[in-house]
């Protein structure tokens, strides 16, 4: 059955996995033959290439802002209640917001009985919880742990904003357990899909550890690198490859100098050929504070490559199942993930173990299982 | 056929309160499912209310394809009948039951069904609150948070036993319709709470059974366990039958023990507030139901609940309510004890009847005038119109003054909340075997003279004083059931403010059961007074005048708040000049008056400096000197202290948001070497995010000097907090000063006098002294009590004679010990100084605390006691292996800890290379004298102006 699905997120092009989770999920619904159109708040600065044909996805792209929005001013003080360029700047915004909801609300009344509105992070329902939705089913995700949404003020939207939609999806069953614990009944869960399974996995010959993620304080690259100078004087030959940029890039690089670990780390800078990468690697490593589901594990996974990863959220020993296909260290600790590490780069015979088993147990995310998910979810919707 | 048949009950034998409402509520949260293909199957008794009926049919009537009505057979009539006609009039893929009253929550079918979908599961059980019995407040069974901690899927229901030994299934789940038919799966009809018997039957028929994390039901009520006694122990003991079948007696033993903690005990609870009548059957009852197969004695029970239980089981109606009071109030004895041959220790005095052993309580440690004393209120009544009450205390058999010795006593009525109390003579006090029988006549019509405003409720109380004024006296509250007071008790009373305020004495038992007075209007003119000072406290203009003086206060304290004073200290009092020669100090964020600060502090006094020294504390100012000014931690005076002050000292860390103002110098003391993984070699702390990682760099950028005793802190503290070479004094810990004063006296003089600290604290010369202090178990935030990891009870039963253990627990934790025989365990908990105590120590038990490394400069012997070494070490990382390099034998067990103790003198020797190769590891500068160069090296004129840098935060203040 044909649908009308809208998919909105914060952004149409943020460079970003949700973004990217987007348009990976509007494509495979839209080769199911549903219509699907995706809407962003607003349109970004740091641009991602879309996937598809260079120029545009098969699907249509709307933002209703072109650039972020500004946030809502709440005064401090009493000298600030008397600011007049800010109340008219304040109006101004409520005046786009406004506008933003009719444009919403038109796009939503084109819909055809039946129509499911997905809403990918929360800070959207600011838009989509005040436009008219009668006769769509809403579904709210967020895609991160219960544990990291705890600390960050989208706790409070989630619980505000999701409290009464119909469903609201995490990604994994012990996040929506966190979740239902604390009040929310109708969450529901369902894993991230991995885009795509390469052809030929890594060979896993070379002596590199890759390292694929933001350069920012979440993922955590700080760790790595103290982990890495615990390696790295046992495996003299062996290098690590950090692909990615990003805001914390200069202060990392000194890091690493000041550790002396200039000779065995290699700064990759961002890249967009992720499978390239991969099959330079024979190690993946991901040390991040904090997790959803993370792709980049997925993809390294699909690519045969074993992981050593920090046990931050339920998403990491959901895709890993830990000595099996793959090793998890307790979140932060730097001298375990050093020692899982030296476990894999010091047995071709365990890496390859893992790697084969890898491969095939990430399929279970595979594309064609996760629509199949998608579709029982609204046909049980409509029960 | 649809989704989800919900089967509802109307007018059956055993039906909640509520009635109609009830069932439309019921039915109702059906209807309003998110999952519309949920069905309520209403079926209703021919014996029904005609309430009930014409709501059932108003609910059939305007949802008819989603209620359905069904009007059982005339001799159906008891509420397992119904529900199994309401099981076979079911359609839908799963069934559920629900009593009339509870409610689904609006999820809950989805949930159930998505469940039983995905796991192919049988039956789906999710959780369920229920109305708690007071203030009909929701909420959910304590055990069920960990039996639903994870939603699974079980292979048999033996894989979570809590499913089957608690009244988990007794609501909140349902059942695929076709299994329950192949398992012909009924309620058993004659069986008054059948659901008891239900859920275990149906899952261990059953095979696979999911558990969801959802709230699936709320609104259950309690069963009122008083009248149904005999219908609930009758279910109980066909689901122990059941359980006793499938071949499970251990779960069968639990079940009966949570069976007496869940029901039994409840209704011990509850006999203070029934009456005398009520009580009697209920015991009997009681008696009936539970003799022959209800094991009585069972192990796993606390104590007092054990006494509540067996008493119900023998029918003993006055002993139930004595242990009710005794269930409510822990520390008090409340029945005559006796002790026997083994010094076990038994309730009741009856010397015919066994006695149920109460030994762990400890009473028997307590003596006349320090134990509380029940004192059992017997008659109170009116006699030429004066209050006549008559009681009895209860004595202990193995305190209390002896027959021959004069009593006196006196009654007292205090004003609630006040401290005006009114006393009257006692006209009786006499010895009665065990017990002390006393009766008095109050005039309180005329003694009692309230003013009439804030002090209508005058509670009573009974002080009995035995041989002479100055001998041991014992204060207690009158403890009677509710119905104890009869109605038409009264008697006149004269307020100070006039007639109107008041002019009745009416007794009364209080909700904690205890007699007291209150002042009432019953004519007229006071009926009229209090009637319109109702009105004019309660009418709109004054509640609106609440509701304004109550945002008044919140803003108010909004001034006081942390939050506030944080920012006018960073900008404005950090630009207030230098007091020159003044020095905040603190140790222990204020809890102590100890540690180096304090050894530092004293070497300043001696010196004789010209320092002006405040002192920081928090809660309580008691045990600090009086010589120096005193100001509590996050006070104005300490904000203004701190802004001012030429020098901090601290041994932990002023408040972190507070910035060092640019003529601070800080002197950072530390307390204790590490073990454990600190600052950011804290796995805690590696996974905060950046701006929490910022915020502990700051703090410790504040640090211009810190204190270390070893390369050992060097390499691990100092990395660890990223403080640079320069700020280090290689000195060693001011507090360990009087540890090596205290070791070459030893050497010099011997061990004995002990220090006058050793008969303050009733140590005996001729034991040994061993100290146990465990380290923080916990992390950031409120809890902080804590488990003890060793059973200080046993340690007093074996080495009682022979030692004497002083539990200080972690100054961030308290710990409750048990009542021990005395001299045998004292806690030193809240004293100041812990070098003190080490110096007077002959044996430390730790684990994992900095204590060791201190302790270990007297050179005497240590025993690590770390039963958790692996997993501590797995989770909060350490610096080296303990076992290795620990400087006493290491422990994992307590029997291994006690092996070790009572064989101590013979291995000492063993240890002693080990410990004086730790000492020069850990603490090879402390050698005596670091107070003395710590105050040269910082407090000294001239000395460390230089050493003190500046941080950005300075550039914004004092300009």
């Amino acid at each position: 059955m044909s649908r009308d699905i809208f998919i909105v997120s914060n952004s149409t092009d943020e460079l970003g996995g949700v973004t990217a989770w987007m348009h990976q999920t509007a494509r495979l619904f839209a080769g199911q033959g549903h219509r699907v159109h995706a809407i962003g708040i607003h349109a970004s600065d740091l641009k991602m290439a879309l996937p598809g044909q260079p120029g545009q996805p098969a699907h249509p792209v709307t933002a209703l802002y072109p650039a972020h929005p500004p946030t809502p001013w709440t005064p401090h003080g009493v000298r600030d209640r008397f600011r007049l360029p800010t109340r008219r700047k304040e109006a101004a915004r409520v005046a786009a917001k406004k506008r933003a909801v009719a444009r919403l609300s038109e796009i939503f009344a084109t819909a055809r009985p039946g129509a499911v509105v997905i809403v990918t992070q929360v800070w959207a329902m600011e838009w989509v919880g005040e436009a008219d939705t009668t006769g769509l089913r809403v579904i709210g995700m967020s895609h991160e742990s219960y544990g990291y949404s705890r600390a960050s003020h989208r706790y409070r939207w989630i619980k505000n904003h999701y409290k009464d939609l119909d469903h609201w999806l995490v990604l994994t069953e012990e996040d929506a357990d966190q979740w239902a614990g604390d009040g929310m009944n109708n969450v529901g869960f369902l894993p991230n899909a991995l885009s795509r399974l390469p052809v030929v996995p890594s060979p896993r010959t070379a002596r590199t550890v890759a390292s694929i993620g933001r350069l920012s304080d979440q993922k955590g690259i700080d760790l790595l690198l103290d982990a890495w100078a615990l390696v790295a004087p046992a495996r003299p030959d062996w290098r690590l490859r950090v692909y990615g940029a990003g805001e914390d890039e200069a202060a990392l690089k000194a890091r690493c100098t000041g550790l002396g670990l200039d000779g065995s780390v290699e700064w990759m800078g961002r890249t967009d050929d992720v499978e390239r990468a991969l099959a330079e690697a024979s190690v993946f490593v991901q040390s991040s504070r904090g997790e959803g589901f993370p792709l980049a594990l997925l993809e390294a996974m699909a690519s045969g490559v074993p992981c050593a990863a920090f046990d931050c959220a339920p998403g990491v020993r959901e895709i890993v199942r830990d000595g099996e296909d793959g090793l998890l260290a307790p979140a932060g600790d730097i001298a375990a993930l050093a020692d899982r590490l030296l476990r894999l780069t010091g047995n071709p015979r365990l890496r390859d173990a893992m790697g084969a088993r890898a491969r095939s147990g990430v399929q279970r995310f595979s594309e064609p299982e996760t629509l199949r998910r998608w579709e029982e979810l609204f046909a049980f919707l409509e029960r | 056929m649809s989704d989800f048949s919900c089967v509802i009950t109307g007018g059956g034998d055993s039906e909640g309160p509520g009635g109609a409402d009830a069932l439309r509520a019921s039915v109702e949260s059906v209807l309003g499912q998110s999952l519309r293909g949920a069905e309520a199957v209403v079926v209703l008794a021919a014996t029904a209310a005609p309430a009930v009926r014409t709501a059932a049919r108003a609910l059939a009537d305007r949802a008819p394809g989603r209620v359905r009505l069904i009007r059982a057979d005339p001799a159906v009539r008891t509420t397992g009948a119904l529900r199994n006609a309401g099981l076979d009039a079911a359609d839908g893929r799963y069934v559920l039951v629900l009593a009339t009253g509870e409610r689904l929550q609006l999820h809950a079918c989805r949930n159930l069904w998505q469940a039983g979908e995905t796991s192919r599961a049988d039956l789906i059980a999710g959780r369920w609150s229920r109305i708690t019995d007071e203030g009909g407040k929701e909420r959910e069974p304590s055990w069920q948070g960990e039996l639903y901690a994870r939603s699974r899927t079980l292979s048999r229901f033996t894989d979570a036993p809590e499913l089957v030994v608690r009244d988990a299934l007794v609501t909140g789940f349902c059942l695929r319709r076709e299994a329950a038919r192949r398992h012909g799966l009924r309620y058993e009809e004659d069986l008054a709470h059948g659901e008891i018997l239900f859920g275990p039957l149906a899952a261990a028929a059953v095979g696979r059974i999911a558990l969801v994390r959802r709230l699936i039901v709320t609104g259950r009520t309690v069963p009122d366990r008083a009248r149904d006694l005999a219908a609930l122990v009758e279910a109980h003991r066909r689901v122990a039958n059941t359980l006793l079948a499938h071949g499970l007696p251990g779960l069968c033993e639990e079940r009966e023990r949570a069976f007496a903690r869940d029901h039994l005990v409840p209704l011990a609870r509850t006999f203070p507030q029934l009456p005398a009548a009520r009580r009697d059957r209920v015991t009997a009852a009681a008696a009936r139901a539970l003799t022959g197969s209800f094991r009585s004695d069972l192990p796993g029970l606390p104590p007092l609940e054990r006494v509540a239980v067996n008493l119900l089981a023998r029918g003993d109606a006055e002993g139930v309510l004595t242990a009710a009071y005794a269930l409510s109030r822990p520390a008090t004895v409340c029945a005559p004890l006796t002790t026997g041959a083994d010094s076990r220790v038994a309730w009741g005095g009856d010397p015919e009847r066994p006695g149920i052993d109460v030994t762990e309580l400890g009473h028997q440690y307590r003596t006349f005038g320090d134990a509380r004393l029940m004192n059992r209120l017997t008659r109170a009544t009116a006699e030429r119109g004066r209050l006549l009450l008559e009681g009895r205390l209860v004595l202990p058999g193995h305190s209390g003054p002896a027959p021959g010795t004069p009593l006196t006593a006196t009654l007292e009525f205090r004003a609630r909340g006040g401290a005006r109390a009114v006393a009257f003579p006692v006209d009786e006090v006499r010895h009665d075997g065990d017990g002390i029988i006393w009766r008095a006549r109050a005039d309180v019509s005329r003694r009692l003279r309230p003013v009439g405003m804030h002090d209508t409720a005058w509670d009573a109380r009974l002080t009995v004083t035995a041989g002479g004024p100055d001998g041991p006296r014992s204060v207690s509250d009158l403890f009677a059931p509710q119905d104890q007071v009869e109605e038409a008790l009264r008697f006149a009373a004269r307020p100070r403010l006039g007639r109107l305020a008041g002019d009745t004495w009416e007794p009364y038992i209080t909700l904690k059961d205890h007699f007291a007075l209150r002042l009432t209007a019953r004519r007229r003119p006071a009926r009229t007074t209090h009637r319109l000072v109702r009105y004019a406290t309660r009418f709109r203009p004054a509640r609106k005048a609440k509701l304004l003086v109550r945002s008044l206060r919140k803003r108010l304290d909004r001034y006081r708040s942390r939050g506030f004073k944080v920012p006018v200290y960073n900008t404005w009092l950090t630009r207030l000049p230098v007091r020159r020669g003044s020095v905040v100090l603190e140790s222990h964020m204020g809890t102590c008056y100890g540690d180096s600060p304090r050894a530092l502090y004293e070497e300043i006094r001696r010196q004789g400096l010209k320092l002006h020294a405040t002192w920081s504390y928090d809660p309580s100012p008691a045990g600090f000197p009086d010589d120096a000014r005193l100001v509590r931690r996050w006070s104005w005076r300490y904000l203004w202290a701190l802004a001012r002050a030429e020098y901090w000292v601290d041994n932990q860390g002023f408040p972190q948001q507070l910035h060092k103002p640019r003529h601070t110098t800080y002197l950072q003391t530390w307390h204790g070497s590490a073990y454990k993984r600190m600052g950011f070699d804290e796995t805690r702390v590696r996974l905060q995010n950046a701006p929490g990682r910022e915020r502990l760099q700051r703090a410790v950028d504040r640090f211009d000097h810190f204190l270390v005793r070893s390369e050992h802190d060097v390499n691990t503290l100092a990395r660890a907090y990223r403080l640079p070479e320069e700020r280090l004094l290689r000195t060693g810990y001011p507090r360990n000063d009087a540890l090596i004063a205290e070791r070459d006296r030893a050497e010099t003089e011997g061990r004995l006098p002990r220090p006058p600290l050793a008969g303050a604290l009733g140590l005996d010369d001729h034991k040994k002294t061993v100290l146990y202090a465990p380290t923080f178990r916990g992390g950031p935030g409120k809890q902080r009590r804590a488990r003890l990891l060793l059973d200080v009870r046993e340690f007093a039963e074996r080495f009682g004679d022979t030692h004497t253990l002083l539990v200080r627990a972690h100054y961030l934790e308290s710990a409750r010990l048990p009542l021990c025989p005395p001299g045998t365990v004292v806690d030193v908990s809240r004293h100041h100084d812990v070098s003190e105590l080490l110096a007077l120590t002959d044996v430390l038990i730790t684990d994992y605390s900095s204590i060791m490394f201190d302790f270990a400069l007297l050179d005497r012997p240590v025993v690590l006691y770390a039963p958790d070494l692996e997993a501590y070490a797995a989770e909060r990382g350490s610096y080296f292996d303990l076992r290795e390099e620990a400087p006493g034998p290491v422990t994992a067990t307590q029997e291994e800890l006690f092996a070790t103790l009572a064989e101590l003198k013979k291995s000492d020797t063993r240890y002693a290379d080990r410990r004086r190769a730790f000492v020069r590891r850990f603490g090879p500068y402390d050698r005596g004298d670091a107070a003395r160069r710590t105050v040269a090296a910082v407090f000294a004129p001239g000395s460390s102006r230089g050493a003190r840098h500046t941080i950005d935060h300075d550039r914004g203040a004092g300009r």
